[in-house]
Order: structure tokens, then sequence, then C-alpha cells
């Protein structure tokens, strides 16, 4: 009975969500809108509307800056769900950890030690420059972020996770790990004060500073909260051990 | 020249995956799983979609790799 249900509901559901499949335009057709007037509005107007040179900028955080939004929030979640998984079975194991298991780190060899603390550096250096130049060049926040996030697993990996958590402070590492929706909601906000809707950009020529200030504040906060939530699940996966 | 090229990334990257699959080898699959994700990159730039060929090459070649191997340290490494 239970399952006859479910199955009539699935249909029920999925025969309206089907109709609305076949009333989309053929995939690939020249007439569809993306094709039409979409796109090349984009590729004309982007850099001036939407204050990037880099149009993929201009449309993932500009004019689709609302699916973005989301999408970062669902990267946030990813982590929540993560530690809930992994934090779930953890109690009785950390009390069984606290027994003499002798934490068996594996001895890093000197030449890869040496080459990740030679790297290091630059590859901050770059993981920053991807970051802030997302508006200019192909790159942004979640490159940038990820670049840096894989800096941070590198570190645990060969300097130890106490040296790479001190560039996490604890006490705002919550924060950081928030960055992400935190900085979009904010910028969101601002727009809803100042230009009257939810993640309004200025449309005055004048205020094209503003535009492409904001993306680099979203592009920041999509960068930081990007590698401190990879951070977060290497270290909750115990990679460091 | 150029359709023969994306031809021949679409022939390795089918390789791949199939490899993945076929693999018993946890670890081994892991590595291929990489070698997908740094031929599906090489697509996404000769498309013409450098944005996403660096998130490809960062996080599908990189964090995730990174993730499995993780995972097959602290399980098992060969598949039952």
């Amino acid at each position: 009975m239970k399952r006859a249900l479910t199955a009539a509901f699935l249909v029920l559901v999925s025969l309206p969500l089907l109709y609305a499949m076949s009333q989309l335009p053929q995939h690939g057709s020249a007439t569809s809108p993306a094709y039409t007037h979409i796109a090349p509005r984009y590729l004309e107007r982007g850099p001036e509307e939407a204050g990037a040179e880099n149009v993929v900028t201009d449309v993932i955080l500009n004019y689709r800056g609302f699916d973005t939004n989301g999408e970062v929030t669902v990267i946030f979640t990813s982590l929540a769900a993560v530690f809930a998984v992994l934090l779930a079975g953890r109690e009785g194991d950390e009390r069984s950890a606290s027994e003499p298991r002798a934490r068996t780190t594996p001895e890093v060899s000197p030449v890869a030690s040496f080459v990740v603390r030679l790297l290091s550096p630059f590859v901050a250096i770059f993981a920053v420059y991807v970051v802030m130049n997302g508006h200019i060049s192909p790159g942004g926040g979640f490159q940038g972020g990820t670049v840096f996030g894989a800096l941070l697993i590198l570190a645990t990996v060969v300097l130890g996770k106490a040296t790479a958590e001190k560039l996490q402070p604890a006490r705002i590492r919550g924060l950081l790990q928030a960055a992400a929706p935190l900085t979009f909601i904010a910028v969101g906000v601002a727009g809803l004060i100042m230009f009257g809707d939810y993640l309004a950009f200025p449309k005055a020529a004048a205020l094209a500073w503003v535009r492409t200030l904001w993306l680099i504040v979203i592009e920041i906060g999509i960068g930081v909260g990007g590698a401190s939530i990879i951070s977060a699940i290497f270290w909750q996966m115990g990679g460091d051990r | 020249m150029s359709q023969a090229f994306d031809l021949l990334l679409v022939g390795l990257l089918i390789a791949c995956a199939i490899a993945v699959i076929r693999t018993k080898d946890l670890l081994g699959a892991t590595i291929i799983f990489s070698a997908y994700s740094l031929v599906m990159c090489l697509i996404w730039l000769h498309r013409g979609a450098p944005d996403v060929a660096m998130t490809e090459a960062a996080v599908g070649a990189g964090v995730t790799t990174v993730l499995f191997l993780v995972t097959i340290g602290r399980t098992v490494r060969r598949e039952r």
C-alpha cells in the first residue's frame, strides 16, 4: 500500500516536470533565448554594465548573483553535513583514541618538506592573485580559494596540523568557514538598502568602481570561505593522521 | 586538427572512465580518476572555458584526489 502510494506520488510529481521539460527549447537550438539575445547582450554590455572585464565573473556574480548566492550556501551546507556525519560517531572514538594509541605520524621526507616550504609563499601569492584578479582574467573566488585550500592541505601534511591551523585562528574559524554566504548576504543587503533590491548593483556609469569593488569583495569572501571549508573537511576527515 | 585533438581527448576521457570502474585497486583507481580530471580540464580549456578548467584542475585533480586518498588511508585499499 505504502509503495503504491509512493509510486503514485512520484508519477504525479514527474508529470508536470516532464511537461515543463517538453516546453523547453530544443537543446542546442539556435532560436532558444540563450542564443538570440541573452548571450549577445552579456558579451556586448557585460563589462560596462556588470563591472568586470571577465564576462564569466559578470554572469556568475552579477547577472546570476542570486544563483551563486545559493551555490555558496550549498557549499557551506556540505561542510555542515560533513561535520554532522563525522562528529556523530566521534564521542566514543575520541575516548578510545585517548588511550595510548601512538599517533603514527609518518616521517616526511626532507625533500618534500623543503619543496613545500619553498613553494608555499608562491602558491599563496598565486591564490591571492587568482582571487583578486578574477574580474579581469580567468579565475575568481572559487578557483583561488581552492588553490589556497590545497596549500593548507599541503602544509598540514608536511608541517603538521598545528602549524597549518595557526592560519585560521580558532576564535574566528566558524566565521571564516561561513565567509562566502555571509559576504554574499552582506553585499545583497547593502544593495537592498542603497539601491532598493537584494543584490542590486548600482546602475549609474559613474559608479562603475562600486560595481567592481563589490565583485572583488564577493570574490574575497568566496575565496576565504572556500579555502576554510576545504581545509576543514580535510581536517575533519582526519587527514592529518 | 582542432577537431582531431578534441576527439583524442574525449577518447582518453572515456578510456580513463572505464579504467576507473574496472580497477580493483582503489589507490590506482584514484590516480586514474585524477588523470580523468586533468583530461577533462584540457577539454574545458580547449573549448574556451578557462574558468571551469581552473576549477576542474584544482578541485577534480587536486582536492578530490586528496580526500579519496585520506579515505583509502582510513579504510581499505582493495575493492571487495
